[in-house]
């Protein structure tokens, strides 16, 4: 059980306080409702673009990241297609510093072309490290416009198209601010050694007088359902074939999405997974294999990927991924298994909650969701999943229909 | 009533840190054991650790392959076995592979303890390393290791390693891919009986901990069953004579290149060792280093780039290791070099030491925050033999040291001149 306190500033900021005796840092984690399912499919990369510039000092503040080090402190940030997340860790005695800063860069960014070119060349670095210079890098990028062909989940935070990011304008960042960054787009989560009161006191000081403004309408078209399979075969230079299949899945506020978390893990949680036994240990189709789902807002996909071992073919190992998802729907599934999984969510659920950034991140993301209690009812949504459920959403999560499938082929 | 939002409010240096000593206990065997009670969940981490590392093998991949298949098969237990109930209990466990160490850690809910520390004793003493599970793990392993030698990180790492020890030293000497056909089932039982025992074994048990936990790690763990007396063989080390001072390896189609630049210096049983950390960090050992805000924030040719200090038993080295756009790695090694070279010469100013030095103790502050994050932080210590005191000397020579003492340090410790480079990937 996590206890907390809430309230919400006049101008729609969204606060919560966890009180955690046991540390002497406090952790202040401030989420912005944005990400990359709201930029313009012409403006790709904006969001993540756009998390890098709030690095680089804000109105009456030169530099985010001195004062911060100057008291004892540490922060970092990461965009997903669904939000921009922010986070700080410093000694308590200095907690105010973490406020003086967020508010600042609330209320505007000191933005400059010289800034924009520097972050734009970080930016296109950062895409060469992670997506082109690494083997298999770069099947998330296809994989995406494979399986969605109109929501904006199409595209990767990185962007559809570097181009993007190369051609940003000081205006577009502008703009890209003024209608997602808000307080009442935004939620401040404080988890520490502090009080509801002391905490009340910090925010109506600075985040108070932040007016708020309009935020950009949200009209994300949904995905129509998928009717027949698709393909990609992509060749690149790699040692060892490999597959990626996606399957759509529900949204984050539905039920269903519990249960096909669940049939990811009994497909590939822990060395005694389905998958790992059967396709790894047993018949040594794959060097590795893994499925797990993306964990989005909107309808998600449930990934499988796997590294196809030498001398066995795309057919082959295609099949056998499939004859053990056939498998999830035929009856052999029981009880302990279903157990087994949800032991396994529950342990991590625990272990996730031994600091206090975690505590502040994890009620942050229940709170945009609709509700931060939510984080407290997680373990028996899980929990109330039955045998039943699993035959039944997997029977329509694994239709052919519903399939993406990527061949990414060795060179050769 | 508006506020002046140009001033940052007051905060605090701060002066010391709560440090939660481990307690020491020696079980029935000799084993010493370090308990560190505190936290608020009801879980534990039991880490075990053991003078196996890779600098111990007589043949490449011994060591790396007994600790990642200890749980691959025992006399009582099949892989399959071990890995249905550890998960039946959400308990993970993990391999802790490294230069000087080997070892395991278990990651369990406490109340399910007595059945997973009863899997855990059975995988550290009892192994088979099965013929068949052999066969599996090494084509795995041959696939995973072609994939890694496609990444211009581990390239690069590889050969600086090399040039720093010489590819004859047990910490410079690399496997290769055929070396993984040679590995034997005999090689792993012969390995493992030398160094998997009570007599080279040192545990940490981490969490919400009790008399009771205590007493069930002494009743799987502290018993003279499993002392093997046999010494370990004194390890040869060639002396590395011939060094390859600057090294390329062309790698065609990259779009990033890698560069690491070092040299071997002090580990953490030098005094001067905490000071140098000082210098280190205002290099490249955190966000806003030198080295940051020169080749990612103003020059923008790399993602990000970092500087460490690396403590082996016998050795110790400094790194800097980036990934830097392919067309920029000439610039990019000239202003990093630029940058050691400013350290050595010119005085660091007040505020930036200021601000370097309060950093530092508010991250040793998150290094101390939780029982993980404190056995991490002492077993780090107790590994390489060295005193709880360690962490009160950092502190203090993070609060005392000056200016003149930085250039000292950097001169003595890391002179440029006298680095090894290596770059992977494209060179003009």
């Amino acid at each position: 059980m996590i206890k907390f306190d809430r309230f919400i500033l006049d101008n729609g900021l969204k606060v919560i306080v966890h009180n955690d005796p046991s540390t002497t840092l406090v952790a202040v984690n401030l989420l912005y409702n944005v990400g990359a399912r709201d930029e313009n499919p012409e403006m790709t990369g904006f969001a993540h673009l756009f998390e890098h510039l709030m690095f680089e000092g804000s109105i009456h503040i030169p530099s985010f990241d001195n004062p911060l080090q100057l008291a004892g402190g540490e922060n970092n940030a990461y965009t997903t297609n669904d939000i921009t997340n922010y986070y700080i860790t410093l000694p308590k005695k200095n907690l105010e510093t973490a406020f003086w800063l967020e508010s600042d860069r609330m209320i505007s960014l000191d933005f400059s072309e010289e800034k924009l070119e520097i972050q734009k060349n970080v930016v296109i670095e950062e895409y060469n490290q992670r997506y082109l210079n690494q083997p298999y890098g770069d099947a998330y990028l296809f994989l995406r416009p494979l399986a969605y062909k109109v929501h904006p989940y199409q595209w990767a935070t990185i962007g559809k198209d570097i181009s993007h990011i190369r051609n940003a304008r000081l205006k577009d960042v502008k703009d890209f601010f003024m209608h997602h960054y808000a307080p009442n787009n935004a939620i401040l989560s404080v988890a520490g050694n502090i009080t509801k009161d002391e905490i009340e006191k910090l925010a109506i000081k600075w985040f108070g007088p932040i007016k708020n403004r309009d935020i950009a309408k949200r009209n994300i078209p949904r995905e129509p359902k998928q009717t027949t399979p698709r393909t990609l075969t992509l060749e690149r230079n790699v040692p060892f074939d490999a597959i990626y299949k996606a399957y759509h899945m529900s949204s984050r506020m539905e039920h269903d999405y519990f249960i096909t978390d669940l049939i990811s893990d009994l497909l590939s949680n822990g060395k005694s997974s389905r998958l790992y036994q059967k396709l790894v240990k047993e018949n040594q189709y794959f060097s590795s294999i893994d499925a797990s789902i993306t964990g989005d807002i909107d309808e998600g996909l449930l990934v499988i990927s796997g590294k196809i071992m030498k001398g066995i073919s795309f057919e082959i190992a295609e099949k056998a991924i499939e004859n053990e998802l056939g498998k999830i729907i035929s009856d052999n599934i029981d009880d302990y298994e279903l157990n087994k999984v949800k032991n396994k969510y529950e342990s991590v659920h625990q272990f996730g909650q031994m600091n206090a950034m975690n505590k502040a991140m994890e009620l942050a993301y229940n709170e945009l969701l609709g509700d931060a209690e939510k984080i407290n009812r997680e373990v028996e949504n899980y929990r109330n999943v039955t045998l039943n459920d699993i035959r039944k959403s997997a029977l329509i999560l694994f239709n052919k229909n519903n399939c993406s499938t990527l061949y990414y082929k060795t060179k050769n | 009533m508006s506020i002046n939002r140009t001033i940052q409010p007051p905060f605090q240096s701060i002066d010391s840190i709560k440090l939660i000593e481990p307690e020491k206990i020696i079980l029935n065997n000799a084993i010493p054991l370090y308990n560190i009670n505190t936290g608020t969940q009801d879980v534990l981490k039991i880490d075990l650790s053991f003078d196996a590392g890779s600098w111990f093998q007589e043949k490449p991949l011994i060591s790396n392959t007994v600790n990642e298949m200890l749980a691959e098969g025992t006399s009582h237990l099949t892989s399959m076995e071990i890995a249905e109930k550890l998960d039946y209990y959400g308990a993970f466990i993990q391999s802790n592979p490294s230069k000087d160490f080997a070892g395991m850690t278990l990651f369990t809910l406490k109340k399910y303890l007595p059945e997973t520390i009863h899997i855990l004793e059975d995988i550290i003493k009892n192994p088979v390393f099965p013929e068949h599970e052999l066969r599996t793990y090494i084509s795995k392993r041959r696939q995973s290791f072609q994939i890694e030698m496609e990444k211009v990180s581990n390239l690069a790492r590889r050969k600086f390693n090399e040039q720093l020890f010489g590819k004859d030293h047990p910490y410079g000497k690399n496997p290769n891919l055929d070396d993984h056909d040679k590995i034997t089932r005999a090689d792993l039982i012969d390995f493992h009986e030398k160094y998997f025992h009570a007599a080279n074994c040192r545990i940490m048990v981490s969490g919400k901990t009790d008399q009771e936990t205590i007493a069930q790690v002494n009743a799987r763990f502290g018993n003279t069953d499993w002392v093997n007396k046999t010494k370990p063989g004194i390890i040869s080390t060639s002396i590395n004579e011939t060094i390859e001072k600057d090294a390329f390896i062309k790698k065609e189609d990259v779009t990033q290149s890698a560069i690491r630049i070092g040299k071997q210096t002090i580990n953490k049983h030098h005094p001067d060792y905490p000071k140098l950390e000082v210098v280190n960090t205002i290099l490249g050992g955190y966000f806003g280093s030198r080295l940051m805000k020169t080749i990612r924030e103003e020059k923008g040719y790399t993602y990000g780039i970092s500087s460490f200090l690396v403590s082996l038993k016998n050795a110790g080295f400094f790194v800097i290791a980036s990934e830097v756009g392919a067309d920029s790695a000439r610039s990019a090694i000239e202003d990093i070099l630029n940058e050691i070279r400013k350290l050595r010469e010119e005085k660091v100013s007040p505020e930036e030491l200021k601000l370097v030095k309060n950093f530092m103790i508010g991250d040793m502050m998150r290094s101390f925050d939780g029982p993980f994050e404190l056995a991490q932080s002492y077993q780090s210590i107790i590994d390489l033999g060295i005193d709880n005191a360690f962490f009160n000397r950092t502190i203090d020579a993070i609060k005392t040291i000056t200016p003149e003492e930085i250039i000292q340090l950097a001169n003595t410790y890391l002179n440029e001149k006298s680095m090894v480079k290596t770059i992977v990937g494209k060179f003009d």
